[in-house]
């Protein structure tokens, strides 16, 4: 992962790549990722996280030592421009220990988030 | 039934695994003094085991530790014991079977008595953050889990160790922290399948 998509992962990432508008947000959701605590490697494949991800309403419900996964899905109300962040996280009681973030700008996730 | 007496060190293991390549050095560089006191013999018979004794120091209890958790989880499995967690640590090895409400026990100092006890004899599981200080000097060098056993025995396994004070965010103490909180969830919910809860 390039350090500016990192630095975009923490700020801005609401604007657009594109027109550097600010986008809305069309959904946010929290995921769990059932992989243990040091078993987490990054990954290339977005069927690594289809395949595996499982809705839940809070971080509450991750069992310690789980991994957990931020969705965030962004439009650009100028441009059209639209992406997802998936931002992968382990929670530590009320900390979270970041690990890593992915942007999909080609729709690879739509089918998972909306089922189309 | 007969409880299982739990004992974290053998102290004849501990004493030889010290002291033995100590004598045997010293034997070594008598018989040198005595028989060959210059040339190559010298150099083996003094060099040789001085060498030998730090390998065995370093490398030694790791093999024989590592190698009797190895057949130790062939003959759980063989048991019928579910290893659905386990923990490996300095001072001792960790198995959980959350299915059947079991926990195994290896110890680094007693590596020849494998203990398989039924969770049930947990009266006591938490975890130490090893937090100190206050400010910009708090921190931790160690997290760990810990259990007791009976209400007497203490055993500690350390998730991280350090010879630095890591900031209590810093992401070697929150890893710490999680697997500890991960053991700490899987040792209760074994304990409460053994009580039958």
């Amino acid at each position: 992962m390039g350090l500016f998509k990192k630095i975009q992962g923490f700020f801005h990432d609401d604007w657009c790549s594109k027109c550097q508008s600010e986008m809305h947000e069309n959904l946010r959701q929290l995921y769990a990722l059932p992989v243990m605590v040091d078993q987490y490697e990054h990954q290339e494949e977005v069927e690594y996280f289809t395949g595996r991800m499982q809705k839940v309403g809070s971080k509450a419900e991750i069992p310690s030592g789980m991994y957990a996964c931020d969705v965030v899905a962004y439009q650009c109300p100028a441009c059209g421009y639209k992406v997802v962040k998936l931002t992968v996280f382990l929670p530590v009681r009320d900390q979270e220990k970041f690990e890593d973030v992915y942007f999909f700008e080609k729709g690879e996730l739509d089918r998972f988030l909306w089922g189309n | 039934m007969e409880q299982t007496q739990i004992k974290k060190v053998n102290g004849l293991y501990l004493v030889l695994y010290i002291l033995l390549p100590i004598v045997i050095s010293a034997v070594c560089m008598l018989i040198s003094v005595l028989f060959f006191p210059k040339g190559t013999g010298a150099v083996i018979l003094i060099m040789g085991p001085i060498m030998i004794s730090f390998i065995w120091w370093v490398v030694g209890g790791k093999t024989i530790f590592s190698n009797t958790f190895k057949k130790f989880e062939t003959e759980l499995d063989q048991q019928g014991f579910v290893r659905n967690h386990t923990f490996r640590s300095n001072g001792c090895n960790v198995i959980v079977d959350v299915v059947n409400g079991g926990i195994a026990v290896l110890f680094f100092w007693n590596p020849f008595d494998k203990y398989v006890l039924p969770a049930s004899r947990i009266t006591r599981i938490w975890v130490e953050d090893g937090k100190t200080g206050s400010g910009i000097l708090e921190g931790s060098s160690r997290v760990s889990f810990l259990m007791e056993i009976d209400g007497r025995i203490k055993i500690r396994v350390n998730t991280f160790t350090s010879n630095k004070l890591w900031r209590m965010d810093s992401d070697y103490i929150l890893t710490g922290i999680s697997k500890a909180d991960m053991m700490a969830q899987a040792l209760q919910t074994a304990k409460n399948k053994s009580m039958g809860i």
